[in-house]
């Protein structure tokens, strides 16, 4: 049995530590298969998050049919990695660019993060961080939507509640992150949001 | 200002109610909800304007926003101008899925333009050209005008594969259809000629494995249009055998579109290509040809998953070609098919009947219903067009039944156990007419039965027509057409009778082989039918090889190991002792006995499990409590098969405690017993009668060896 399998096994068994040792496999396949994929790729194509995670899910779980409902954590997982590389870059290049410059920038790793949207993209996770704490549920629709890229009827699926619910769920979502960032503020968001009336 | 942070229940509940008021409503809602609440209301309000501010707030995923500005250095890529071996980069033409297309200059030995296309997947360049090389041979053998002819391959500086294919000026088949309006005529025409290519480079031994629209490109000779295939020889080099770990990276950067991949490429078993994954692509091209769409949509396919996507090419039967459009219609009625000059409504009726059907044959799932050919496809089609009556046709009733019997499990679990009956009933007749010679009598029971059944079949079972049928032939003794009927339905329970009137007919003529394989069919499909055992267990019995009976022996103790029924514990028993059992074995079927023998004496079948346990006293090696058991069968003389075996095993049981002549003589006595008193190969007992046949065959081999020095258990 693979790691991965193994270590599904333990989360639907319910031990909740398999978790932690979920979230670095996924992130170190995802950044290795992103990275090798962008050498691959021609200049000026983007990468599609939800042919990455897959893929990954098919790499690490290989030819062990593992459970579907195992699957929804390796999404789970799968986002919040995604979420931690972009972040990861735009913080850096956020430092970088604010003259904290002893950070090289290794060209190795993949460079997905535009400038003009580090910002939103730091605004936009302190908000979901913030969310997550009173809405962890939601918060992970939200992870799987935008870090993932995944439509309204997958995230259903893998979260297990009806399309209406998922969508309903995306509204109020939607509604409370853009409130939170326009509260919070001006300066660290890009221009291309509205200011705080 | 409010604080957003705080979530709650009754604020979500508020907000959605809200929304779906219109603006005027709004307030006066809000105010009832929200009464006092100051704070709340300026939740609500708050996340109701954000609502309406956020836009595109959120919608693309994050990867994609970020991912406008991708700068990476590409060292490996070929620019124009560039040289590769002998070829000059002029131009880039395309860029697909899989590569990147030059048009290219060729300077010896004859100077001319050719495509040139650059491998961009990190593959493993020498396996791509060593398969290509392995083609090559065949691919130089290609000569048809409709197909472009694959020239030469090799690895850039960079060490990716590239290919050089004759240039072929022209657009995708689908859009020129489109962008020329052709009728559907037009459009046929111009399909059979891509039929006609793809079957010459069948008969090559060539398999193209990547049938799509852009690799079928149109270009016009003086006027005519003429499509040429490309990219022969290519999917094959590149791809290898597909696994589950190149699946995804072949469909998003390979194959492109995976609308086109037929069930057996999808499934992905391997090996197991062959021509008629071409066929199923031809039949794919055909559908977007006359309807504008593909079976199933690429788009929904890749998003599905791969588990989802698979089982969809594999399993979903597609809409009917007229039926995809009359869906098209009704969701907007002012659909254009393909911009065609035709309209929708008119093309639904000319779809309906043989074009519907010969797309539906050459999109079946299995592949052994498909034309056989990509000839045959194109003549089905001029067929069609010379208005004369097409090979295909909606499916079979036996067809169709069996995609019912697969849709609707439970209800013919039902279903069967009637279809059941009725066939026992057959079995009975049957059995009377191998007994009754009478021609005539038979002729009448048949006719009865027929008619029963006819009138049982016409209630729906299909399943029941066939089994009529089969059985009606075995009553004409037509035991091959009854087989072939019965190679035509899917396994069934109901089924059983009629293998097991075959296994049986069969074995009474000697024909081991064909009689084994229906026993094995019977207890294939029911697992619980006990005469199947009985007559397979002696036929295996004989085999050289052991292993089958082996087998047999290890499956009859896990179905009826823990029988709690005197009888069936007792044949059963009996069934696995014919060639002498393991010692594990003997275990269960020593408790097997005993529940024989738990019946007492006074059971009509006593004399029977006396039998029985006297050949698991001898299989056990208890010689002397196997002559005691023997001796009281021998004695009773009531079964005349049943006494030649006890017979045989007194003979060996004697012969094991070196009571030699008194062996002999025992056994002598059998054999004239069995001559004089069994018939040869009728009677109903025929299965016994191999039994005490095996037996014999032991007990002889047994006195004709030295005797063991040894004397056990005396």
């Amino acid at each position: 049995m693979s790691d991965i399998s193994r270590i599904l096994e333990s989360i639907r068994q319910g031990e909740a530590k398999a978790a932690h040792e979920l979230l670095p496999l996924v992130y170190n396949e995802l950044r290795d298969l992103a990275a090798r994929k962008m050498a691959n790729e021609a200049p000026g194509q983007t990468l599609q998050p939800t042919a990455l995670v897959h893929e990954a899910w098919l790499r690490l779980a290989g030819n062990e049919h593992a459970r579907f409902e195992n699957r929804a954590h390796f999404f789970g997982a799968a986002a919040e990695a995604m979420r931690r590389i972009l972040i990861d870059r735009a913080r850096r290049k956020h430092a970088l660019r604010h003259g904290g410059g002893q950070h090289r920038l290794d060209i190795e790793e993949i460079e997905i993060a535009a400038a003009a949207a580090d910002e939103q993209l730091l605004a936009i996770n302190e908000a979901l961080e913030k969310f997550a704490a009173s809405d962890p549920r939601k918060a992970e629709l939200v992870m799987l939507r935008y870090f993932v890229g995944m439509k309204i009827d997958e995230v259903a699926e893998v979260l297990g509640i009806s399309t209406a619910t998922a969508k309903r769920w995306w509204t109020y979502s939607r509604a409370w992150l853009y409130s939170e960032t326009r509260r919070t503020g001006g300066d660290s968001v890009g221009a291309d949001l509205p200011i705080h009336p | 200002m409010p604080d957003p942070a705080v979530s709650s229940d009754r604020e979500e509940a508020i907000f959605h109610a809200a929304l779906y008021l219109s603006a005027d409503k709004r307030p006066g809602y809000l105010e009832h909800a929200c009464g006092d609440d100051v704070q709340l209301r300026g939740r609500v309000d708050n996340l109701l304007q954000s609502n309406e501010q956020a836009g595109e707030f959120l919608e693309k995923p994050a990867v994609e926003m970020t991912g406008k500005t991708i700068a990476l250095p590409t060292p490996y890529t070929e620019k124009e101008g560039d040289r590769i071996g002998r070829y000059k980069l002029l131009q880039q033409i395309g860029e697909g899925g899989c590569g990147v297309v030059y048009m290219a200059e060729q300077e010896e030995p004859v100077r001319r333009r050719v495509a040139l296309k650059v491998i961009k997947l990190g593959m493993d360049t020498r396996s791509v050209i060593a398969r290509f090389e392995a083609e090559r041979q065949a691919l130089a053998l290609m000569d048809h005008p409709n197909i472009a002819k694959v020239l030469d391959a090799g690895a850039t500086e960079a060490g990716r594969p590239f290919f050089v294919m004759e240039m072929v000026r022209g657009i995708k088949i689908t859009e020129y259809c489109d962008q020329n309006k052709l009728s559907t005529r037009e459009r046929l025409l111009l399909f059979t000629k891509v039929c006609n290519a793809i079957q010459h480079a069948h008969q090559k031994g060539i398999i193209h494995r990547d049938i799509k629209p852009s690799n079928i490109l149109v270009t016009l000779h003086d006027g005519v249009p003429m499509p040429k295939v490309i990219d022969f020889g290519i999917a094959k080099a590149t791809q290898g055998r597909l696994t589950d770990q190149t699946l995804f990276t072949a469909f998003e950067q390979f194959i492109g579109t995976p609308a086109y991949m037929s069930p057996e490429q999808a499934e992905m078993s391997g090996l197991d290509i062959d021509t008629r994954c071409d066929i199923y692509a031809l039949g794919v091209l055909l559908y977007e040809l006359l309807t504008g769409q593909t079976p199933f949509d690429a788009r929904e396919l890749l998003a599905s998953g791969l588990d989802a996507m698979r089982h969809t090419i594999r399993e979903k039967e597609p809409d009917r070609p007229s039926t995809r459009l009359s869906t098209m219609l009704n969701a907007d009625p002012t659909h254009t098919v393909g911009h065609r000059r035709t309209d929708a409504l008119k093309l639904i009726h000319l779809l309906k009947g043989d074009l519907d059907w010969i797309v539906m044959k050459a999109l079946e799932k299995d592949r052994t219903r498909r034309y056989e050919t990509a000839n045959s496809l194109a003549m089905d089609i001029q067929r069609h067009l010379d208005n004369e009556p097409v090979l295909a046709s909606p499916p079979s009733s036996v067809y169709r039944f069996h995609k019912l019997v697969r849709r609707n499990k439970t209800i013919f679990a039902a279903l069967g156990s009637v279809v059941l009956t009725l066939v026992l009933g057959l079995v009975v007749s049957l059995y009377m007419f191998t007994q009754e010679r009478s021609a005539r009598r038979r002729a009448v029971a048949a006719e009865q039965e027929q008619a029963r059944m006819r009138e049982q079949a016409e209630t729906g079972a299909l399943l029941g027509i066939k089994l009529t049928q089969a059985g009606l032939a075995i009553s004409r003794d037509d035991y091959a057409e009854a087989e072939k009927i019965m190679s035509d339905i899917p396994p069934h329970p109901a089924s059983a009778a009629i293998y097991g009137v075959l296994g049986m007919i069969h074995a009474r003529r000697g024909e081991r082989l064909a009689a084994i394989q229906n026993f094995t069919k019977v207890i294939e499909v029911a697992p619980n039918d006990h005469d199947a055992y009985h007559g397979l267990a002696p036929l295996l019995a004989q085999e050289p090889d052991p292993a089958p009976y082996r087998r047999l022996r290890e499956k009859i103790l896990r179905q009826f190991g823990e029988t709690r029924d005197p009888i069936t514990a007792a044949r059963m028993a009996k069934n696995c002792m014919i060639i002498p059992p393991i010692g594990s074995e003997m275990e269960i079927l020593n408790r097997m006995v005993n529940v024989a023998l738990s019946a007492g004496p006074q059971d009509r079948f006593w004399a029977y499990f006396q039998f029985v346990k006297g050949l698991a006293e001898y299989r056990l090696g208890h010689f002397a409590s196997a002559e005691e058991w023997m001796q009281k069968v021998v004695v009773n003389q009531s079964d005349p098969n049943r006494t030649v075996s006890a017979y045989m095993v007194l003979a060996m049981a004697r012969r094991q405690l070196l009571r030699l002549d008194e062996a002999r003589e025992t056994l002598a006595k059998g054999v004239k017993k069995a001559e004089i008193s069994v018939p040869r190969t009728d009677g109903p007992l025929w299965n016994d009668q191999m039994v005490a046949h095996i037996l014999m065959r032991e007990a002889k081999t047994l006195m004709d060896m030295a005797p063991k020095s040894t004397n056990q258990n005396k």
